[in-house]
C-alpha cells in the first residue's frame, strides 16, 4: 500500500520506492532493502558498563513490520551491520529477533555482511537468514554495505548513516537522516533505532531525500564551498 | 611551640617580611583544631597563612626530623589547586620555609602532568605534602588502600576555592572532602578564596553540613589594594558596534599602552581572542617577536611554563592571556594590565587588576580596551561596582547526579562501600544536603542494575554487591572509570600534534570536526595545516604564514554578572536623562544621539522593544540588560508564549544587553503583551515547556553524559571494543527520552538549563522588574546601535509551533524562490 510519504524514483529502468520507515522497496523484485539495523547495540553498551534502556530492538523490529505491511515483499535484504557486536548477542536481543523471524517465516531474508557483522558473527543458523559477502549482484544493481565499493553497477549501500543539514530563511536549521542518491549508486539511512547520524557532503548531481515526520522529501542542499 | 614560632618569625624577617595578624590568626585557629576560610586579594600571603600551621604542629610533635624519614610517615597535608599549571609553583613556595624551620618534609605534585615514574613512586609512598588537582585527588580515592594512604592526613587546603565552588569540580571537591573526613575524622580543612559576595555559603560548602563542630572560621586577610580602572577611548566611536568585531582600530593605542610599562598582561575573554590579539600585536610590532607570548588553558604545558617563567623573570614584555593567568602565581614584574573586551563581572575585573602591583599595599590598575563602543558603558559600570563593593556571589552547584554517580563508582573502586554509610557521608556535603531518597536509590541503581529491581539488566554490572559491600570487579570498567575522572573539565578535547612529533595543546572536538584536510588555522600563535584525525589526535603540519580560521572555543559563554548588569542599567538611565558622566560615557555621545533619534535610550524602569523589518523578516529586539543567560531564557519564554497563540517559528539570538526574536511574519506583539506575556506567573511550567522546543537540554546533556560515564574519550590501545561503545550524547538523550523518560539524568539536564544556564531565579526577578516597569515599543526604519550587535550575532536558537515537515517545506519553498 503506497503512502503519501513515499517517494518513487526510476533507477536503472525500474521503480524504487524510498520509504519513510528508512527502507527501500523494489516492487519488481518484491524486495525490501534495509541497512544498518545494528541489533544488539544497546546490549553491547550495557555489557560494556554503559547504561542504555531496553526497547530499541523492539521498536526497530516494529518499524520493519510496518514497512513489510505496506508492501508484498517476499524478500528482505539487510545491507550489512545487522548485529552490532559480539558482546551484543544477548539472549534477549536474539530472542526478539528470532520471534520476529518466526512470525515472518515465509519471507526470504538475506544479509549482505558489513564491517560490524564480521566482528559480531552471523546470526544463528536457526533464524534462517542467508549470509553472503558483499556485493550481492543482481542485473545492474550491487547490494552492498560500503558505498562506492563496486565498479560498473548501481550500488545500494549503507554504512554511513547519512544525514543532511538544512538551512532556511530566518536562519532556521535542521539535521535529518536521508537517502543519498548519486548518479551511480545510493545510500540508505540507518534503520536501527539506536544509531547515530553522519553528515554527508553532496557533490554536483547528488540528490538527498530527507526523512521527517513520516515523510520522505527531496531537499535542495546548499553546497558549502 | 614558642621556639618553633621564633624560627618562623626569623624566617619571615630574613625575607624582609613580618607575619600579618590574619596569618597568626589562621595558625592559631589551625593549632586549636579549627577549620575555616581565609579570604583576601591575590598575592597577600594566603598561602603562608594556611601552610605555617601544620609546620608548627610538626615541630611540636618533633615529627619533622630532616634525617632518615621514618617509613611510618605518611601524607600529612593535601593541597588542592584548581589549575594543574599552578601546582608546580605552589609546591615551590611551600618548600621555601622548610629548610629554615628544620622540617624534612617532602613536597610533591600530583596532577595530570605527573610522570609515570613519579606516579609509581607515589603509588608506593606519598610525600608528607601533596599539591594536587580535584581530579587527581579523586583518582587517589580510587586506590584500594585508600584508608591507609590517607590515614595520617591532618590538613586539606583548598586553594582558590571561589574558582571551584560554582562548578561541578567544586562538587567533586566537596565529595572528596567528605570522603577524607570519613577516612580520618580529625582532618582540618582550610579554604583560600578571593573575596566574594557569599563567603558564608563558601564556608559551608567547604566544610559540609554534617558535623556540628564543623562551623569553621572566616578570617579576613589584608585590606584590598587601591584599584584604578580606566579605559582606552577609541578615537572614532563606531555607531554600529559588533561584538564579534576584532576592534583592531584599538591596536595602535593598545601597543602604546604596552610600551608604557615594563611588562604587561593583556587579558582577553576567550582563547580565540587571545590568538587574534597576539597575531595583531605581533603584526604591529614585528620587532617584539620573542618578547611577546600568549597563554591560554589549551596550550601545551611546556609552552605555558615557558611563558610563566618569562613573566616571573621579567623577560617578556607582554603576554596575551585568558583567565588561565587569573590565578595564583606571583608575577611581580608585571606593572601593566589590560583587559580587552567586556569585563563581564566586577570580581573578575578586580582579580585581573590585582595581577599588577603584585605587592601588598601597591596600587593596582587595569585599563580596559573596548572591542566595541558599547563596552565603554560596561567599563564605567564596573568602576561604579568596585567603588560600591558590589562583588558577585558564587552560586554552588547542588545535587548534580552525574557527579554523584561518578563518585559512587570511585568509592566502590576505593575499597567499596555500604550504601547506608555512604549515603550519610554524601548528605553531609552542602551539595547533597537535600538529596532525596529516590534520587539516592536511583543513583545506586544506575551504577549497578541499570534500572529498578523489576527491570534489571543481567548484562549490565558496573558496580556489584559482594557480602554487602559495593565494589567494582571488572578491570576494564575500573580502568575506564579512572580515565574518565578528568572529564568534568575537558569538553571533548582533542590533542593537536605535529606529524613530526611535538604537542601543541588541545582544542574542542567541535572545532576540529568542522575542518577538512588541507584547511588552515591558527593555534598557539602558529599557522597550521590540518592533516587528519587519528587516534583521538588532530595531526597538523606547520603552514606558511597565512590568514586562517582561529579556533572558536566555548570560553566565550561567560555572561555579564548580575552586579555589573545592575550598574549598567543605572548608567544607561543617566544617559536617558542626558547625563553623561566620565570619559567613557562622554565618548559615547554620538552613539547615544543616533540611538535616541532613531529609537530611544531606555530609562531604568523601561523595557525597550524595537520592531524592525528587513529582508530576513520581522526582528523584535528586546533590551532588558540582564546578561546573556537570562536573555536566552527570556527569548525562549517570549517565543514560546507567543507561539502558543498561533503557528509561528522564531529564530533567536541573545547577548549581554538584550535578545532578538526573528520571524518571517509579524508576531502579534501588542496582543501578547496585553495578555501577560511578561508575567512571572507559571514560569516554572512555561520555561521547561519552551525548552522542549529548543535543543538546550540536549546540549547540556553532553556534559552530563560524559561525567556519568556514558560517553568517554577514546582509550588508546583498547581497539575495537572501545569503538563499538562510542555513541554521541545526543543519541543517548534521544534514547533515554523515548525508552527511559524517568531517567534522572534527563531531569538533571533540564534542571541545569533552568538553574544554571538560564538562571531561572534571576529570570523570575527580571520578569518581576519588567512587569513593574513600562514597555516602550519603537519602530525604527533601520537597525539601531543597540540592536546591531544582536543582528550580527551568530549563535541562534529556535522555537516553533509548526510541524517539522511544514518547516522544511517552508525552507524548501524559500530556497526554490531564491533560486528563481
Amino acid at each position: 500500500m503506497a503512502s503519501d510519504g513515499d517517494v518513487t524514483l526510476e533507477i536503472e529502468g525500474e521503480p524504487v520506492v524510498l520509504m519513510p520507515e528508512h527502507a527501500l522497496w523494489l516492487p519488481e523484485r518484491r524486495t525490501l532493502l534495509v541497512a544498518d539495523a545494528h541489533f544488539g547495540k544497546a546490549a553491547t553498551f550495557r555489557a560494556g558498563g554503559i547504561f542504555v534502556p531496553r526497547g530499541t530492538t523492539a521498536t526497530t523490529l516494529a518499524r520493519l513490520d510496518a514497512a513489510l505491511a505496506r508492501t508484498d515483499a517476499t524478500r528482505i535484504v539487510f545491507l550489512g551491520d545487522l548485529l552490532h557486536a559480539r558482546e551484543g548477542r544477548s539472549p534477549e536481543t536474539l530472542r526478539l529477533v528470532a520471534e520476529w523471524r518466526a512470525s515472518r517465516g515465509t519471507v526470504e531474508v538475506v544479509l549482505v555482511r558489513g564491517n560490524h557483522d564480521r566482528a559480531a558473527g552471523d546470526p544463528p543458523e536457526s533464524l534462517g537468514i542467508a549470509c553472503v559477502d558483499p556485493p550481492l549482484l543482481e542485473d545492474a544493481f550491487a547490494f552492498t554495505h560500503h558505498p562506492r565499493s563496486v565498479e560498473g553497477y548501481f550500488d545500494v549501500a549503507g554504512h554511513v548513516h547519512p544525514a543532511v543539514r538544512l538551512h532556511g530563511r530566518g536562519r532556521q536549521f535542521e539535521r535529518l537522516p536521508c537517502f543519498w542518491v548519486r548518479r551511480d549508486g545510493m545510500v540508505l539511512p540507518a534503520f536501527g533505532d539506536f544509531t547515530g547520524l553522519g553528515d554527508v557532503e553532496l557533490a554536483e548531481g547528488d540528490r538527498a531525500f530527507a526523512v521527517a515526520d513520516g515523510v520522505v522529501m527531496e531537499v535542495a542542499v546548499e553546497r558549502v564551498e | 611551640m614558642d621556639e618553633a614560632l621564633e624560627r618562623v618569625e626569623a624566617w619571615f624577617a630574613s625575607r624582609g617580611w613580618k607575619p600579618f595578624p590574619f596569618q597568626r590568626d589562621v595558625w592559631r585557629a589551625y593549632l586549636t583544631g579549627e577549620s575555616g576560610l581565609v579570604h583576601a586579594a591575590t598575592g597577600t600571603g594566603k598561602t603562608l597563612a594556611a601552610w605555617i600551621g601544620p609546620l608548627l604542629e610538626a615541630s611540636e610533635l618533633s615529627d619533622a626530623s630532616p634525617a632518615p624519614r621514618p617509613a611510618s610517615r605518611k601524607l600529612r597535608v593535601a593541597w588542592i589547586t584548581p589549575l594543574r599549571a599552578l601546582a608546580a609553583d605552589t609546591a615551590e613556595s611551600l618548600r621555601e620555609p622548610l629548610e629554615a624551620l628544620g622540617i624534612g618534609w617532602r613536597v610533591e605534585t600530583r596532577t595530570g602532568d605527573t610522570s609515570p615514574a613519579q606516579r609509581a613512586r607515589q603509588q608506593r609512598r606519598l610525600p608528607e605534602a601533596l599539591v594536587t588537582t580535584p581530579e587527581s585527588l579523586t583518582l587517589l580515592l580510587t586506590r584500594e588502600d585508600v584508608a591507609d594512604v590517607f590515614g595520617d592526613l591532618r590538613l586539606v587546603v583548598v586553594d582558590e576555592w571561589h574558582e571551584l565552588m560554582g562548578t561541578k569540580r567544586g562538587v567533586q571537591v566537596e565529595l572528596a572532602l567528605a570522603r577524607l573526613r570519613a577516612l580520618c575524622p580529625d582532618v582540618r580543612t582550610w579554604g583560600l578564596s578571593a573575596t566574594i559576595g557569599n563567603l558564608d555559603v563558601a564556608l559551608r560548602a567547604l566544610l559540609g553540613v554534617g558535623a556540628p563542630n564543623d562551623r569553621g572560621r572566616i578570617i579576613r586577610g589584608v585590606e584590598p589594594k587601591e584599584i584604578v580602572v580606566d579605559a582606552l577611548i577609541p578615537p572614532v566611536i563606531e555607531r554600529f558596534p559588533w561584538a564579534g568585531h576584532l576592534g583592531t582600530q584599538m591596536l595602535p593605542q593598545l601597543v602604546v599602552a604596552i610600551e608604557e610599562g615594563r611588562s604587561a598582561i593583556v587579558f582577553t575573554n576567550t582563547r580565540s581572542q587571545t590568538e587574534i590579539w597576539y597575531q595583531a600585536i605581533l603584526g604591529a610590532r614585528p620587532d617584539w617577536a620573542g618578547t611577546i607570548a600568549l597563554h591560554h588553558g589549551s596550550l601545551d604545558r611546556k609552552k605555558r611554563d615557558w611563558v610563566e617563567d618569562g613573566l616571573r623573570t621579567g623577560k617578556l614584555r607582554c603576554v596575551v592571556a585568558t583567565s588561565s593567568l587569573d590565578l595564583g602565581v606571583d608575577f611581580s614584574p608585571v606593572d601593566r594590565v589590560l583587559q580587552v573586551g567586556s569585563p563581564k563581572g566586577i570580581a573578575r575585573l578586580l582579580q585581573r587588576a590585582g595581577r599588577s602591583g603584585h605587592r601588598p599595599g601597591a596600587t593596582s590598575r587595569v585599563t580596559c580596551v573596548p572591542t566595541n563602543a558599547l563596552e565603554l558603558v560596561e567599563v564605567a559600570a564596573a568602576r561604579d561596582g568596585i567603588a560600591s563593593g558590589s562583588i558577585e556571589a558564587r552560586l554552588p552547584v547542588t545535587r548534580p547526579l552525574d557527579v554523584l554517580a561518578q563518585h559512587v563508582v570511585t568509592v566502590a573502586l576505593g575499597g567499596g562501600f555500604v550504601p547506608a554509610e555512604l549515603e550519610a557521608e554524601v548528605k553531609g556535603t552542602y551539595a547533597y544536603a537535600d538529596l532525596r531518597e529516590d534520587e539516592w536509590r536511583w543513583v545506586l541503581d544506575f551504577v549497578s542494575s541499570g534500572g529498578s529491581a523489576l527491570h534489571a539488566y543481567p548484562e549490565y554490572a558496573r558496580v556489584v554487591v559482594r557480602d554487602g559491600r559495593w565494589i567494582v570487579e571488572n578491570s576494564f570498567l575500573a580502568r575506564r572509570h579512572r580515565q574518565s575522572i578528568g572529564t568534568i573539565v575537558s569538553d571533548g578535547h582533542i590533542a593537536v600534534q605535529y606529524l613530526r612529533g611535538g604537542s601543541l595543546g588541545s582544542v574542542e572536538e567541535s572545532f576540529i570536526a568542522r575542518l577538512k584536510p588541507g584547511d588552515r588555522f591558527v593555534f598557539a600563535g602558529t599557522p597550521l595545516e590540518f592533516v587528519r584525525v587519528r587516534d583521538m589526535k588532530a595531526w597538523v603540519r606547520r603552514a606558511p604564514n597565512v590568514k586562517g580560521a582561529i579556533p572558536r572555543w566555548m570560553g566565550s559563554r561567560l555572561p555579564m554578572s548580575d552586579s555589573l548588569a545592575a550598574m549598567l542599567r543605572e548608567r544607561l538611565g543617566e544617559a536617558a536623562r542626558g547625563e553623561l558622566r566620565g570619559p567613557e560615557m562622554l565618548a559615547l555621545e554620538p552613539l547615544f544621539r543616533v540611538q535616541s533619534r532613531w529609537s530611544r535610550i531606555p530609562g531604568p524602569d523601561e523595557l525597550l522593544i524595537e520592531r524592525v523589518k528587513t529582508r530576513e523578516g520581522i526582528h523584535l529586539f528586546w533590551f532588558p540588560f540582564e546578561g546573556r543567560l537570562v536573555h536566552e531564557g527570556l527569548a525562549a519564554l517570549m517565543a514560546f508564549r507567543i507561539a502558543r497563540t498561533l503557528p509561528i517559528t522564531f529564530t533567536m539570538s541573545a547577548n549581554d544587553w538584550g535578545f532578538e526574536l526573528l520571524s518571517v511574519d509579524a508576531p502579534p506583539l501588542e496582543e501578547a503583551l496585553a495578555k501577560d506575556l511578561l508575567s512571572p506567573h507559571a514560569l516554572l511550567e512555561d520555561v521547561p515547556a519552551s525548552l522542549n522546543a529548543t535543543e538546550m537540554a540536549k546540549r547540556q546533556f553532553r556534559e552530563i553524559a560524559r561525567v556519568a560515564g556514558l560517553v568517554f574519550p577514546g582509550l588508546p590501545r583498547s581497539g575495537k571494543t572501545a569503538r563499538q561503545l562510542q555513541a554521541s550524547s545526543s543519541l543517548f538523550f534521544d534514547v533515554f527520552r523515548q525508552y527511559d523518560p524517568g531517567n534522572l539524568l534527563l531531569s538533571q539536564a533540564h534542571r541545569e538549563v533552568l538553574e544554571r544556564q538560564l538562571e531561572s531565579s534571576r529570570l523570575g526577578r527580571t520578569l518581576e522588574r519588567l512587569t513593574r516597569g513600562r514597555v516602550v515599543i519603537t519602530e525604527p526604519r533601520r537597525v539601531t546601535p543597540l540592536a546591531f550587535p544582536l543582528l550580527v550575532d551568530r549563535t541562534r536558537e529556535r522555537v516553533s509551533s509548526e510541524s517539522l515537515a511544514d518547516r522544511i517545506r517552508r525552507m524548501q519553498a524559500a530556497l526554490e524562490k531564491a533560486a528563481g
